[in-house]
Protein backbone atom coordinates (compact mmCIF):
# COMPACT_ATOMS: atom_id res chain seq x y z
CA UNK A 1 0.00 0.00 0.00
CA UNK A 2 1.44 3.54 -0.85
CA UNK A 3 1.97 5.50 2.16
CA UNK A 4 -1.58 7.88 1.86
CA UNK A 5 -3.10 4.68 2.07
CA UNK A 6 -1.42 4.05 4.79
CA UNK A 7 -2.46 7.67 6.14
CA UNK A 8 -6.15 6.93 4.97
CA UNK A 9 -6.09 3.71 7.19
CA UNK A 10 -4.74 5.11 10.32
CA UNK A 11 -6.78 7.88 10.31
CA UNK A 12 -9.97 5.54 9.91
CA UNK A 13 -9.00 3.14 12.62
CA UNK A 14 -8.33 5.88 14.73
CA UNK A 15 -11.13 7.93 14.73
CA UNK A 16 -13.63 6.46 12.58
CA UNK A 17 -13.98 8.76 10.02
CA UNK A 18 -15.93 7.65 7.25
CA UNK A 19 -13.93 6.16 4.18
CA UNK A 20 -16.44 8.57 1.79
CA UNK A 21 -14.84 11.79 3.49
CA UNK A 22 -11.16 10.59 1.62
CA UNK A 23 -10.70 11.84 -1.01
CA UNK A 24 -7.14 10.90 -3.15
CA UNK A 25 -6.80 12.95 -6.17
CA UNK A 26 -3.39 12.05 -6.76
CA UNK A 27 0.00 10.62 -4.97
CA UNK A 28 1.25 12.35 -2.21
CA UNK A 29 -2.21 14.11 -1.89
CA UNK A 30 -4.74 13.63 0.86
CA UNK A 31 -8.42 15.48 1.41
CA UNK A 32 -10.13 14.35 4.72
CA UNK A 33 -13.17 16.48 5.97
CA UNK A 34 -13.37 15.65 9.92
CA UNK A 35 -16.42 17.09 12.28
CA UNK A 36 -15.46 19.63 14.61
CA UNK A 37 -15.88 17.59 17.42
CA UNK A 38 -12.90 14.68 16.58
CA UNK A 39 -11.31 17.77 14.67
CA UNK A 40 -8.30 18.61 17.49
CA UNK A 41 -7.89 14.91 17.93
CA UNK A 42 -7.37 14.70 13.93
CA UNK A 43 -5.27 17.40 13.85
CA UNK A 44 -3.07 16.87 16.89
CA UNK A 45 -2.46 13.47 15.69
CA UNK A 46 -1.60 14.62 12.03
CA UNK A 47 1.00 17.06 13.26
CA UNK A 48 2.77 15.54 16.54
CA UNK A 49 2.11 11.45 15.58
CA UNK A 50 2.30 11.67 11.83
CA UNK A 51 4.72 14.44 11.54
CA UNK A 52 2.94 16.69 9.18
CA UNK A 53 5.36 19.70 10.72
CA UNK A 54 4.89 22.30 8.70
CA UNK A 55 1.42 24.45 8.48
CA UNK A 56 1.44 25.71 4.26
CA UNK A 57 -1.57 27.84 4.79
CA UNK A 58 -5.37 28.05 5.75
CA UNK A 59 -8.45 28.15 3.80
CA UNK A 60 -11.53 30.02 4.90
CA UNK A 61 -14.92 28.49 2.63
CA UNK A 62 -18.38 30.34 2.70
CA UNK A 63 -20.22 27.21 2.25
CA UNK A 64 -23.76 28.96 2.82
CA UNK A 65 -25.10 27.68 6.06
CA UNK A 66 -21.51 26.90 7.40
CA UNK A 67 -18.24 28.31 7.19
CA UNK A 68 -15.12 25.97 6.72
CA UNK A 69 -11.71 25.97 7.05
CA UNK A 70 -9.18 23.72 5.14
CA UNK A 71 -5.79 23.38 6.88
CA UNK A 72 -2.88 22.57 4.19
CA UNK A 73 -0.32 20.93 6.64
CA UNK A 74 2.88 18.57 4.59
CA UNK A 75 5.27 16.24 5.84
CA UNK A 76 8.60 16.11 5.10
CA UNK A 77 8.27 13.38 2.40
CA UNK A 78 5.86 15.98 0.54
CA UNK A 79 2.73 14.49 1.37
CA UNK A 80 -0.25 16.96 1.79
CA UNK A 81 -2.72 16.97 3.98
CA UNK A 82 -5.86 19.20 3.47
CA UNK A 83 -8.02 18.52 6.62
CA UNK A 84 -11.10 20.10 6.26
CA UNK A 85 -13.90 21.35 8.89
CA UNK A 86 -17.18 23.05 9.31
CA UNK A 87 -18.27 25.34 11.84
CA UNK A 88 -22.32 26.49 11.94
CA UNK A 89 -22.25 30.03 10.57
CA UNK A 90 -24.43 31.36 13.53
CA UNK A 91 -21.92 30.61 15.69
CA UNK A 92 -18.56 30.12 13.98
CA UNK A 93 -15.98 29.30 16.81
CA UNK A 94 -12.42 27.57 15.61
CA UNK A 95 -9.58 26.18 17.73
CA UNK A 96 -6.63 28.16 17.27
CA UNK A 97 -3.61 26.03 15.89
CA UNK A 98 -1.37 28.36 17.40
CA UNK A 99 -0.27 25.98 19.77
CA UNK A 100 1.57 23.96 17.13
CA UNK A 101 2.19 26.86 14.57
CA UNK A 102 2.79 29.86 16.24
CA UNK A 103 3.06 31.61 12.75
CA UNK A 104 -0.63 30.72 12.21
CA UNK A 105 -2.15 33.74 14.00
CA UNK A 106 -1.94 35.77 10.62
CA UNK A 107 -3.95 33.04 9.06
CA UNK A 108 -6.47 33.26 12.09
CA UNK A 109 -6.53 36.75 12.02
CA UNK A 110 -7.65 36.99 8.09
CA UNK A 111 -10.03 34.33 9.13
CA UNK A 112 -11.76 36.34 11.50
CA UNK A 113 -11.29 39.51 9.91
CA UNK A 114 -12.59 38.79 6.85
CA UNK A 115 -15.35 35.95 7.19
CA UNK A 116 -16.22 36.40 10.92
CA UNK A 117 -14.85 33.66 12.83
CA UNK A 118 -14.58 33.67 16.30
CA UNK A 119 -11.39 31.65 16.89
CA UNK A 120 -10.78 30.54 20.48
CA UNK A 121 -6.99 30.97 21.87
CA UNK A 122 -6.05 33.51 19.55
CA UNK A 123 -3.33 36.01 21.35
CA UNK A 124 -4.50 39.13 21.64
CA UNK A 125 -2.91 41.74 18.72
CA UNK A 126 -3.74 44.18 16.63
CA UNK A 127 -6.52 43.36 13.50
CA UNK A 128 -5.43 41.88 10.34
CA UNK A 129 -5.85 42.30 7.37
CA UNK A 130 -8.81 45.02 7.51
CA UNK A 131 -8.00 48.80 8.91
CA UNK A 132 -8.80 49.68 12.79
CA UNK A 133 -11.77 51.48 11.51
CA UNK A 134 -13.72 48.59 10.18
CA UNK A 135 -17.01 47.84 11.50
CA UNK A 136 -16.74 44.53 13.78
CA UNK A 137 -19.99 43.22 12.50
CA UNK A 138 -19.26 43.01 8.19
CA UNK A 139 -17.19 40.05 6.97
CA UNK A 140 -16.39 41.23 3.41
CA UNK A 141 -15.59 38.12 2.18
CA UNK A 142 -18.93 35.87 3.18
CA UNK A 143 -21.01 35.80 -0.27
CA UNK A 144 -24.15 37.70 1.25
CA UNK A 145 -21.85 40.95 1.87
CA UNK A 146 -22.20 43.39 -0.54
CA UNK A 147 -20.09 46.32 -1.46
CA UNK A 148 -21.31 50.14 -1.61
CA UNK A 149 -20.36 50.13 -5.17
CA UNK A 150 -22.49 46.86 -6.11
CA UNK A 151 -25.20 47.75 -4.03
CA UNK A 152 -28.65 48.59 -6.04
CA UNK B 1 10.58 91.10 -3.41
CA UNK B 2 8.49 90.60 -6.68
CA UNK B 3 12.14 89.29 -8.02
CA UNK B 4 13.18 87.11 -5.34
CA UNK B 5 8.98 84.94 -6.17
CA UNK B 6 9.87 85.13 -9.41
CA UNK B 7 13.13 83.42 -9.31
CA UNK B 8 11.50 80.98 -6.97
CA UNK B 9 8.86 80.14 -9.53
CA UNK B 10 11.11 79.52 -12.27
CA UNK B 11 13.27 77.58 -10.47
CA UNK B 12 10.70 75.42 -9.13
CA UNK B 13 9.13 74.88 -12.74
CA UNK B 14 12.74 74.14 -14.04
CA UNK B 15 13.57 71.60 -11.66
CA UNK B 16 10.34 69.84 -10.30
CA UNK B 17 11.57 66.99 -7.54
CA UNK B 18 9.34 64.73 -6.85
CA UNK B 19 8.96 61.35 -4.72
CA UNK B 20 6.82 58.29 -6.25
CA UNK B 21 4.75 56.93 -3.92
CA UNK B 22 2.33 53.29 -4.67
CA UNK B 23 -0.31 53.03 -2.79
CA UNK B 24 -1.28 50.09 -4.11
CA UNK B 25 -0.82 49.85 -7.75
CA UNK B 26 -0.28 46.76 -9.55
CA UNK B 27 3.67 48.01 -10.55
CA UNK B 28 2.85 48.67 -14.18
CA UNK B 29 2.32 52.26 -13.92
CA UNK B 30 5.29 52.18 -11.18
CA UNK B 31 7.60 50.57 -14.13
CA UNK B 32 6.11 53.29 -16.52
CA UNK B 33 7.13 56.27 -13.84
CA UNK B 34 10.81 54.45 -13.69
CA UNK B 35 10.69 54.33 -17.56
CA UNK B 36 10.21 58.67 -18.27
CA UNK B 37 12.53 59.35 -15.44
CA UNK B 38 15.55 56.45 -16.92
CA UNK B 39 17.19 57.72 -20.61
CA UNK B 40 14.77 56.53 -22.86
CA UNK B 41 12.75 59.59 -21.71
CA UNK B 42 15.13 60.92 -19.75
CA UNK B 43 13.03 63.58 -18.35
CA UNK B 44 15.84 64.08 -15.94
CA UNK B 45 17.27 66.40 -18.48
CA UNK B 46 14.46 68.34 -17.65
CA UNK B 47 15.44 68.96 -14.01
CA UNK B 48 12.83 65.92 -13.03
CA UNK B 49 14.92 64.49 -10.03
CA UNK B 50 13.50 61.32 -8.20
CA UNK B 51 14.32 62.07 -4.36
CA UNK B 52 14.16 59.25 -1.64
CA UNK B 53 12.31 61.65 0.95
CA UNK B 54 8.96 63.72 1.03
CA UNK B 55 10.77 66.60 2.47
CA UNK B 56 12.79 67.62 -0.77
CA UNK B 57 10.64 66.96 -3.07
CA UNK B 58 7.92 69.31 -4.90
CA UNK B 59 5.61 66.92 -6.85
CA UNK B 60 3.90 63.62 -5.01
CA UNK B 61 3.79 61.43 -7.70
CA UNK B 62 1.21 58.73 -6.28
CA UNK B 63 -0.17 55.56 -8.31
CA UNK B 64 -2.65 53.04 -7.73
CA UNK B 65 -5.89 53.23 -6.23
CA UNK B 66 -5.44 53.86 -2.02
CA UNK B 67 -6.09 51.07 -0.26
CA UNK B 68 -7.86 51.70 3.31
CA UNK B 69 -4.62 50.49 4.88
CA UNK B 70 -2.20 52.97 2.94
CA UNK B 71 -4.51 55.86 2.97
CA UNK B 72 -3.08 57.02 6.71
CA UNK B 73 0.61 56.94 5.46
CA UNK B 74 -0.61 58.81 2.38
CA UNK B 75 -1.45 61.48 4.23
CA UNK B 76 1.34 60.94 6.53
CA UNK B 77 3.69 61.48 3.62
CA UNK B 78 1.63 64.66 2.31
CA UNK B 79 1.82 66.55 5.30
CA UNK B 80 5.72 66.06 5.55
CA UNK B 81 6.27 67.67 2.01
CA UNK B 82 6.85 71.38 1.78
CA UNK B 83 4.61 74.18 0.58
CA UNK B 84 3.88 74.58 -1.95
CA UNK B 85 3.11 71.13 -2.93
CA UNK B 86 1.86 69.20 -5.75
CA UNK B 87 0.18 65.54 -6.56
CA UNK B 88 0.04 63.71 -9.94
CA UNK B 89 -2.05 60.81 -9.89
CA UNK B 90 -0.88 58.42 -12.46
CA UNK B 91 -2.98 55.83 -13.47
CA UNK B 92 -6.68 55.42 -14.08
CA UNK B 93 -6.53 53.76 -10.63
CA UNK B 94 -4.88 56.51 -9.08
CA UNK B 95 -7.60 58.67 -10.66
CA UNK B 96 -10.67 56.97 -9.87
CA UNK B 97 -9.91 53.79 -8.45
CA UNK B 98 -10.41 52.02 -11.57
CA UNK B 99 -11.53 48.69 -11.35
CA UNK B 100 -10.98 48.42 -7.63
CA UNK B 101 -13.61 50.51 -7.10
CA UNK B 102 -15.78 49.48 -4.30
CA UNK B 103 -13.24 46.59 -3.02
CA UNK B 104 -13.97 46.05 0.44
CA UNK B 105 -9.77 46.82 0.89
CA UNK B 106 -9.61 50.12 -1.34
CA UNK B 107 -11.01 53.95 -0.39
CA UNK B 108 -11.06 54.82 -4.21
CA UNK B 109 -8.78 57.44 -6.32
CA UNK B 110 -6.20 59.33 -4.54
CA UNK B 111 -7.97 62.49 -4.24
CA UNK B 112 -10.24 60.59 -1.49
CA UNK B 113 -7.26 61.05 0.39
CA UNK B 114 -4.94 64.01 -0.76
CA UNK B 115 -5.84 66.91 -2.79
CA UNK B 116 -5.15 66.26 -6.10
CA UNK B 117 -3.44 69.21 -8.96
CA UNK B 118 -3.03 66.57 -11.90
CA UNK B 119 -4.46 63.37 -13.22
CA UNK B 120 -2.95 61.43 -15.62
CA UNK B 121 -5.15 58.11 -17.03
CA UNK B 122 -3.98 55.34 -18.68
CA UNK B 123 -3.72 51.78 -18.06
CA UNK B 124 -1.23 51.76 -17.46
CA UNK B 125 -0.21 55.31 -18.27
CA UNK B 126 2.63 55.61 -20.51
CA UNK B 127 5.91 57.30 -20.33
CA UNK B 128 4.59 59.97 -22.74
CA UNK B 129 1.60 60.32 -21.01
CA UNK B 130 3.11 60.98 -17.65
CA UNK B 131 5.55 63.56 -19.35
CA UNK B 132 2.32 65.34 -20.57
CA UNK B 133 0.64 65.53 -17.32
CA UNK B 134 3.93 66.91 -15.92
CA UNK B 135 4.54 69.35 -18.38
CA UNK B 136 0.94 70.58 -18.23
CA UNK B 137 1.07 70.56 -14.38
CA UNK B 138 4.26 73.02 -14.83
CA UNK B 139 2.95 74.85 -17.40
CA UNK B 140 -0.52 75.84 -15.37
CA UNK B 141 2.02 77.57 -12.47
CA UNK B 142 3.55 79.41 -15.50
CA UNK B 143 0.38 80.58 -17.27
CA UNK B 144 -1.49 81.82 -14.42
CA UNK B 145 2.18 83.60 -13.52
CA UNK B 146 1.10 82.57 -9.88
CA UNK B 147 4.36 83.04 -6.93
CA UNK B 148 4.75 80.53 -4.36
CA UNK B 149 3.32 82.10 -2.15
CA UNK B 150 0.16 82.58 -4.11
CA UNK B 151 0.49 78.86 -4.62
CA UNK B 152 0.64 78.30 -0.99
CA UNK B 153 -3.26 80.09 -0.32
CA UNK B 154 -4.43 78.14 -4.15
CA UNK B 155 -3.66 74.77 -2.08
CA UNK B 156 -5.15 75.92 1.89
CA UNK B 157 -8.29 76.76 -0.63
CA UNK B 158 -8.67 73.40 -1.51
CA UNK B 159 -11.71 71.02 -0.08
CA UNK B 160 -10.81 69.68 3.30
CA UNK B 161 -10.75 65.94 2.89
CA UNK B 162 -13.67 63.72 2.70
CA UNK B 163 -13.89 61.78 5.53
CA UNK B 164 -14.10 57.73 4.77
CA UNK B 165 -17.15 56.63 3.88
CA UNK B 166 -17.98 53.40 6.34
CA UNK B 167 -19.22 50.51 4.44
CA UNK B 168 -22.50 49.87 3.69
CA UNK B 169 -23.43 46.07 5.79
CA UNK B 170 -25.19 43.39 3.45
CA UNK B 171 -27.75 41.55 4.62
CA UNK B 172 -25.57 38.78 6.99
CA UNK B 173 -26.11 38.97 10.57
CA UNK B 174 -24.92 41.24 12.63
CA UNK B 175 -22.61 39.65 15.59
CA UNK B 176 -20.57 40.55 18.36
CA UNK B 177 -16.51 40.03 17.69
CA UNK B 178 -14.21 39.69 20.44
CA UNK B 179 -11.25 41.62 19.93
Amino acid sequence: MSQEENIKQELITKFGIPEANFRLPRERRIFVEVGQEIFPAVFDYAVRQLKFCHLCTMTGLDDGDKLSVIYHLAQDRSIMINIKTSVPKDNPKLMSVTSYFSSADAYERELADLLGFKVEGLPPGNRYPLTDDWPRDQFPLRKDWKTPATKV
Amino acid sequence: MNWLKKIITWSRMKSPWIIHFNTGACNACDIEIIASLTPRYDIERFGVLLKGTPRHADVLVCSGPVTRQIKDRLVRIYDQMAEPKFVVAVGTCACSGGVFQGCYNVLGGIDKAIPVSAYIPGCAAGPKAIMDGVVKLLSSLEEKKVTAADVIIEKKELPAVAPVPPPVAGPGPAQEEKA
